[in-house]
């Protein structure tokens, strides 16, 4: 059975991971096909533009191909629109690089958008999870001179002894270490373990599961307001009698 | 033997920014374009003008005709 329950915890933690390599890898993906297209715009853009040259070569083969075209006159014309002609691709050029940085701006904001996505998909399934869990302890705070135990941001008042156990059983869970009622009975008492009896180490969980199990119902599920009375502190949309 | 006055004109340019000239010039030897051309390309590189083609060759006759539109590059070379 040990060995069973063993390796059905490894498939879970290993898919896991899998899933967020999977993730990962699909939105380094989409960030490459992002830039990648957007680079090969840019790419396109620069070949299609056509070049200060073209008009020139257009001026300059009206000129060779049309004999009659030598008069001093129709020569400065020509020039003339060989001239604007050129300005004209240099106003092109000048698009190019506007055209240029909205392309750069396109890029970061279409990155930032994938990154946020993504984002946003993580947290909805992180909350959807935290919503079905009912509370998900992000942070245990032990504060000794207060006696008092912070979990997320509910504040828990506790006895000498339930503190005593918190810590005996935090700093084991810091260590990676499962204790036995008699072991923990031990620590706290200060004897071998050998000698202490189980049962009072069940008696110290027991005590610290009922402080602390009451103070987290009251401020979960029945609120006590003052001089009013109790209430359910539920939305009332998730209520459903069967 | 003496040749009969030969003559060429021609179309030139140069680039950055684009000018473009019509120009007359007298032809020395055979009285032919490609003669003409190959006298034509070292006289116009010499001042950085660049041959297009050339048009015609003729005599004395035609020279009338073009000295207007040859202007400043009537038989400058």
């Amino acid at each position: 059975m040990d060995w069973i329950k063993e390796g059905t915890a490894q498939v879970n933690t290993s898919s896991a991971t899998e899933a967020r390599e999977i993730g990962s890898r699909i939105v380094i993906a989409g960030i490459a096909a992002i830039v990648l297209i957007l680079a090969v715009t840019a790419v396109l853009l620069f070949i299609n533009l056509p070049d200060a040259n073209a008009f020139n070569m257009r001026v300059e083969r009206l000129f060779v191909e049309n004999d009659n075209l030598t008069s001093n006159a129709e020569i400065k014309l020509l020039e003339i629109l060989a001239g604007s002609g050129t300005a004209f691709s240099d106003t092109l050029a000048s698009y190019r690089f506007v055209i240029f940085v909205l392309l750069v701006f396109a890029t970061a904001l279409l990155v930032a958008a994938v990154a946020f996505l993504v984002m946003l998909i993580a947290l909805n399934r992180r909350m959807g999870r935290i919503e079905r869990q009912g509370i998900e302890v992000n942070s245990l705070t032990i504060s000794r001179d207060q006696k008092a135990v912070y979990l997320n941001d509910f504040e828990f008042k506790l006895t000498d002894a339930a503190i005593e156990t918190l810590s005996v059983l935090a700093e084991a869970r810091m260590d990676d270490e499962v204790m036995t009622g008699a072991e923990i009975e031990g620590v706290i008492s200060g004897r071998d373990a050998a000698d202490c009896d189980e049962a009072a180490g069940a008696t110290r969980i027991k005590r610290l599961r009922d402080t602390l199990g009451n103070q987290m119902m009251s401020e979960l599920l029945v609120k006590n307001i003052a001089r009013k009375g109790y209430i359910l502190a539920i939305d009332k949309d998730v209520i459903r009698m069967i | 033997m003496v040749h009969a006055a030969c003559y060429a004109d021609y179309k030139a340019k140069q680039d950055n920014p684009l000018r473009l000239h019509y120009g007359v010039i007298e032809v020395r030897g055979d009285c032919n374009a490609s003669n003409a051309e190959s006298q034509l390309r070292s006289a116009l590189s010499r001042d950085g003008w660049q041959l297009l083609n050339v048009v015609s060759v003729f005599d004395a006759d035609g020279l009338d005709q073009r000295r207007d539109s040859a202007g400043e590059y009537f038989l400058r070379y």
